[in-house]
């Protein structure tokens, strides 16, 4: 009796734990918000049942299904898993980039009730609203399952598949992969410009939860031995979304911790509550819910970060740089040239120093021709043709409204154009994607701060890096070492990049703790780890500091004169003098002139439109 | 034919209530850019006190008086208790919906907890019927639908031609260049809180009255109604609000007569996932 309760909740505890782990995954490490999670569990539960049921007939012929194929253990158990994560591909189409959050939310919360309804009225699929009953225990025809020997086995197997899928999130969670996770997570539009393939991760997101949830599914069928459309309504979600906020969003032990504070724990509390024949019948179970409810809504007020918040991931920096020249003056960043793919491109070292004197040598290498943008009825952009030469750090001023970051957001893909074609490196990109962009090496900063506020600094930097191998889902299934000296390489370079820009100090402190001017330098430095050839920036010395805005206009002079491009947007025309040639000024759309800050300064519809006013 | 027209009649009574609800729950969310997907509880709230008040021998429309007031003020409450801290603090669309949803469960239950588990209806007369080209309406669902169509126009001045419907556009469209223009935003948002409350409150009574029985969960599923309405408008369009409901109230019932009454909130769900994947703006909205 005893043993029989204590197994019970064991069982009901790994079950509920490996949910959370699924939804954590999903939700808060890679912050894709599936109000649907419950459905997958339903599914792997349905499929568990109907592969291990034997034929309708065979079993009495009161409940009505399809299948019964009765299957032997662990088939259905595998079938419950891959009927979860299919489950999730008809859905991507709501978490792609074009589609807000919360809206994408929505969309499967509805799912969710729909789903439900719909098994509750459909009888002959699932035998609808009565659900389904007597389904086979794994193993059952060769063991007693009743026997204590068979219980507890039933109960290490279930601990046993819990702790995998925590090992199993652990390792994708601290891998690269991971890393670039979390980053679409604090700023998906940001991870996108830096060559994330936003529709891809979150796939792969909802897959692994889904087959997570429909593997946490199908053990418990086997355990209960019925599955009704009564034990998953869309509210079963809002429970386990409790359990992972009030363990700690992001933290995988934080999302077992809460699968035993709120669905266990409500379950054994609520069983020392004496049942009264002066209570309404429903009191109880609605007060549960009143409960749930008033903890999520004050666990996201008083502590949103949860019991177990997610850790801070300290990366050891080996100190002082630890190989390399290193002096503090050379550039040790490694050249931008990424083995020029397949594109007629003279090498990197036929055209550096051309850009003091600006001949028109060097090739056009990102052009727009003839590009608009209409917001509504407004042409923030209208009809603007210019182009960007190699090597060069070209300015782009013009007074606020002028369509500036208009025009650089179209050039990286974060906006699309409403007319006109962009090209790169001699290939038309206009329809390109911004994250493929970015891996072609057009890669862009943000005006308004875009760190990735729940990394530090150096995971900042490094979720940047292209072609670690670590960065994919296979790669971080393999393991630390199959991508330890990627990372390592990156780390060393992150390090080189910190130390010139003084911020080594600050390697392992969040970003989002940093003030506005080390945000910038943070954000300047993660683009370059992302090895540009033609860099974007959007106002990037705003709030920095002169001394240091200097600094940075030296670096990145030194880098275009190994080849790097840069294209900038800023307001202050003291660094247009100093560094940028040539400067093309824009204003109410187009471009009014081209040529030096000199050229510029002696043209009277320059100065009207900007210089003056 | 008489089935098509039946139906119809049915579709709009549907939509008359959906118009009401959905235009409440999309002025919400474009003005004060919170998703409350408790409006549905706060709408089975309102519809249990018209329902406390109806059982004490009171007229139902006396109920529904109250109702409209007391979904108003709590709207007003909700929003100052808990979203509005909640906004101040910066949180994500995302987190506040996930408060929403807390929110949900603690109105929905706490009103099952007090009301019990049970369905409920309103002590009323249906009135005559009346026939018209072959529609047969009781005066009850006439009401509603005149109500409705109240609701529209009352909308459409507002919007157009006073002040506070002005400033609520402007808000909507863009909160701090509003206050920078001289709106008191605060004090437009808390209105629109008060506007859209009430809204809800008529829409849980008139929701109810349609229904014939409820209990504390009935509005979960016209939720998703509500829902399809608004984003087949586009959410925060007051006229998209009004055409989807219209779309969706005829689409559910007629299509109800000809499958199984069972599915027929299975149009609105698909309505409601290809607004969402193909055009999130609306047929009315802006292109993204």
């Amino acid at each position: 009796m005893n043993s029989y309760y204590i197994i019970n909740l064991l069982i009901y505890a790994a079950v509920d734990a490996m949910a959370c782990l699924g939804l954590n995954q999903q939700f808060g490490v890679a912050g894709v918000t599936n109000f649907g999670f419950i459905i997958f569990q339903a599914a792997g539960g349905y499929a568990a049942a109907i592969l291990a049921l034997p034929d309708q007939s065979a079993n009495g012929g009161f409940q009505s299904y399809i299948g019964g194929w009765n299957l032997p253990f662990p088939v259905p158990l595998i079938g419950a898993a891959v009927v979860g994560g299919l489950l999730a591909l008809p859905f991507t189409f709501l978490v792609g980039r074009r589609l807000r959050g919360d809206f994408a939310a929505v969309g499967m919360l509805v799912t969710a009730v729909l789903l439900n309804l719909l098994a509750t009225n459909y009888r002959p699929a699932l035998n609808g609203d009565a659900g389904l009953s007597l389904i086979p225990a794994p193993g059952g025809q060769q063991f007693s399952v009743q026997s204590s020997g068979y219980q507890w086995a039933f109960t290490a197997g279930a601990l046993a598949a819990c702790a995998l899928v925590y090992l199993f999130v652990r390792r994708i969670t601290e891998s690269p992969y991971g890393r670039s996770l979390r980053a679409m997570r604090d700023n998906d539009l940001v991870a996108d410009s830096l060559g994330k393939n936003l529709l891809s991760l979150r796939t792969a997101m909802l897959v692994t939860g889904g087959a997570i949830a429909g593997l946490s599914g199908g053990i418990l069928v086997s355990y209960i031995s019925t599955w009704s459309p009564a034990a998953w309504g869309y509210a079963e979600t809002v429970v386990l979304f409790a359990a992972v906020i009030i363990g700690g969003a992001g933290n995988h032990l934080g999302a077992i911790l809460g699968a035993l504070l709120v669905p266990v724990g409500f379950e054994e509390v609520t069983r020392y509550i004496p049942t009264s024949n002066n209570l309404p019948p429903n009191l109880i179970p609605s007060l549960e819910w009143v409960a749930i409810g008033l903890l999520i809504v004050v666990f996201l007020w008083v502590r949103p970060q949860g019991i177990l918040p997610e850790r801070k991931r300290v990366i050891k920096t080996a100190g002082q740089t630890p190989s390399g020249p290193a002096g503090a003056d050379v550039l040790v960043i490694p050249p931008p040239a990424r083995a020029a793919p397949a594109s007629p491109v003279p090498s990197a070292a036929a055209v550096p120093s051309a850009a003091p004197e600006r001949p028109p040598g060097p090739e056009i290498v990102l052009e727009a021709i003839d590009v608009t943008r209409e917001f509504g009825g407004v042409r923030a952009v209208a009809g603007v043709s210019f182009g960007v030469r190699r090597g060069t750090m070209t300015g782009l001023i013009g007074p606020n409204g002028a369509g500036k970051s208009t025009l650089l957001a179209m050039l990286a893909g974060t906006l699309p154009v409403s007319s006109g074609h962009i090209r790169y490196q001699g290939q038309d990109v206009t329809g390109l994607a911004a994250y493929r962009r970015a891996r072609l090496g057009l890669v862009r900063t943000f005006q308004l701060a875009s760190e990735f506020k729940r990394l530090t600094v150096l995971e900042n930097l490094l979720s940047a890096v292209p072609d670690n191998r670590g960065d994919s889902f296979r790669g971080a299934l393999a393991g630390r070492r199959y991508w330890r000296a990627d990372e390592a390489a990156a780390i060393a370079r992150a390090q080189v990049l910190l130390d010139r820009f003084g911020l080594e100090g600050n390697a392992n402190s969040y970003a989002g703790d940093l003030s506005g001017g080390q945000r910038r330098l943070v954000e300047i430095m993660r683009a370059l780890m992302a090895q540009p050839r033609v860099l974007l920036l959007d106002e990037p010395m705003a709030g920095v500091h002169p001394n240091l805005a200097r600094r940075i206009g030296n670096e990145l002079v030194a880098l275009c004169a190994e080849g790097l491009t840069v294209l900038m947007v800023e307001h202050e025309l003291a660094i247009m003098d100093e560094f940028c040639d040539p400067v093309v000024a824009m204003a109410e759309g187009v471009v009014l002139a081209e040529g030096s800050m000199a050229e510029l300064r002696s043209r009277t519809e320059v100065v009207e439109a900007y210089l003056v006013g | 034919m008489t089935i098509f027209l039946a139906s119809f009649g049915f579709g709009l009574v549907t939509a008359s209530v959906l118009a009401i609800a959905a235009i409440g729950f999309t002025l919400q969310f474009g003005v004060t850019d919170v998703l409350n997907l408790a409006y549905g509880a706060v709408m089975i709230a309102g519809a249990f006190l018209a329902y406390v008040i109806n059982s004490l021998g009171v007229s139902v429309w006396i109920g529904l008086a109250v109702a409209v007031a007391a979904c108003s003020a709590g709207s007003v409450l909700l929003n100052a208790g808990v979203y509005a801290p909640f906004q101040r603090r910066g949180t994500s669309p995302i987190t506040m919906v996930i408060v929403s949803l807390g929110m949900t469960l603690i109105i929905e239950f706490g009103v099952q907890a007090i009301a019990g588990g049970t369905s409920v209806s309103y002590k009323m007369t249906q009135g005559p019927s009346v026939r018209a080209g072959g529609l047969v309406l009781s005066t009850v669902q006439l009401v509603v639908i005149g109500l409705s169509v109240l609701v529209m126009l009352g909308t459409h001045v507002l919007l157009r031609y006073t002040r506070l419907g002005k400033a609520m556009r402007a808000t909507a469209a863009n909160k701090s260049l509003a206050r920078n223009c001289g709106i008191r935003t605060g004090r437009v948002i808390t209105a629109t809180w008060a506007i859209t409350g009430a809204l809800c409150g008529l829409a849980g009574v008139v929701f109810a009255m349609d229904a014939g029985s409820f209990d504390a969960t009935a509005t979960d599923l016209f939720l998703v109604l509500i829902l399809a309405a608004v984003f087949l408008g586009g959410p925060g369009q007051a006229y998209g609000a009004m055409l989807g409901a219209v779309v969706i109230g005829l689409a559910t019932e007629i299509s109800a007569a000809y499958i199984t009454p069972d599915y027929k909130y299975v149009i609105a769900f698909v309505a409601l996932l290809v607004m969402l994947g193909v055009r999130p703006t609306g047929l009315l909205g802006a292109r993204a």
